[in-house]
């Protein structure tokens, strides 16, 4: 697995990531943000207070379909208290995060880890759109979760806590 | 690090799981990422019951209600956090008791932990009248902010600690 990632370094430093995070490194913001000591450090608890309520919303919400929180609530009213406070926290994970990337441009663009999350996000925010508006107004009409949507909503909870591993490893990646 | 064990948190660092995990190239981001894991759930959830007792969200609902639904998760993954943080800092007892952060981090936690037993030995006592009402008494509210508050504190704190290692460290 290192082997792997450090190959996949090696192969982004041949790419346009390497010169374009250089570019952005020369940036006035990204000056500002690496030599203010406190700026990355609040940036990263921004991010990781707006996982925790992104994350928070979406394990209830994952409860509910397993019956073992809100159980007094319908689907519908469920997921009307959740889901808004998930996009407006997904809001601020990205600001944050584009935040971060413009104040360490090298440490996140030339870096393997990186590149694995991103997609792991996009793909998280596509099976929420698809799974809150479809499974769940189909619930809120009255239907009962089956095995399919019961996978669903585990495999959901695991690729967030997948994201939240990256996040970290980032930090840790062999560059 | 000293190699003469001169305090006790010098021989807690020294141990032998103490070393294990400082010497082992993926213990400490693996500990440190189930750590992350466990308090985002931590504070995930309880910021579900502060909002409600705050009546931002869920005023429909029972205050006892959404605690019930919230509270094993939170109790669940403040254990985790706390055995996977024991372990880190174990394998840098000497270093953590020394930088600043670490201890405000700890004094913040038991902040949070005195707001919270004012408010489950205080003022919970007479939940029955307002367990359903949409805006809550101002004892409630203040706990609900008070914690929001502290947890941020703690959050902050804690990532100040990877910042300030080197500084204060040895």
């Amino acid at each position: 697995m290192g082997d792997l990632l450090y190959a996949f370094t090696e192969w982004l430093r041949t790419t346009w990531v390497t010169e374009a995070s250089l570019a952005i490194s020369d940036w006035k913001a990204s000056v500002w943000l690496d030599t203010h000591f406190w700026a990355i450090p609040i940036m990263q608890v921004t991010h990781i207070l707006a996982i925790s309520a992104a994350f928070g919303s979406i394990l209830m919400i994952n409860l509910r379909i397993f019956r073992l929180a809100g159980t007094e609530r319908t689907f519908g009213e469920t997921e009307r208290r959740y889901v808004r406070w998930i996009w407006w926290a997904l809001v601020v994970l990205v600001i944050s995060g584009i935040g971060m990337t413009i104040a360490e441009p090298v440490r996140e663009l030339v870096n393997p880890v990186f590149w694995i999350k991103m997609p792991l996000v996009v793909v998280a925010i596509l099976v929420s759109l698809w799974f809150h508006h479809l499974s769940m107004r189909r619930l809120a009409a009255g239907g009962v979760p089956g095995p399919v949507m019961k996978t669903g909503a585990l495999l959901i909870i695991i690729l967030w806590m997948v994201i939240m591993l990256c996040g970290r490893w980032i930090a840790y990646a062999p560059v | 690090m000293n190699p003469e064990s001169t305090t006790i948190w010098d021989t807690i660092q020294n141990s032998n799981l103490g070393t294990t995990i400082a010497e082992s190239t993926w213990m400490f981001p693996t500990l440190e990422t189930i750590h992350v894991i466990f308090l985002v759930t931590v504070l995930g959830t309880i910021f579900v019951v502060d909002l409600r007792m705050l009546g931002w969200t869920s005023n429909k609902f029972a205050v006892t209600a959404v605690a019930k639904d919230t509270l094993p998760w939170t109790w669940g993954a403040f254990i985790g956090a706390a055995i996977t943080g024991s372990l880190l800092w174990v394998s840098k007892a000497h270093d953590y008791m020394n930088n600043p952060y670490f201890l405000l981090k700890m004094a913040t936690m038991a902040l949070a932990g005195l707001n919270m037993m004012y408010f489950h030995f205080i003022t919970w006592r007479t939940v029955e009248h307002w367990d359903r009402d949409a805006s809550m008494p101002v004892a409630v509210k203040v706990a609900a902010a008070l914690s929001i508050l502290l947890w941020f504190g703690v959050v902050f704190f804690g990532r100040a600690i990877g910042f300030t290692l080197g500084i204060f460290g040895s």
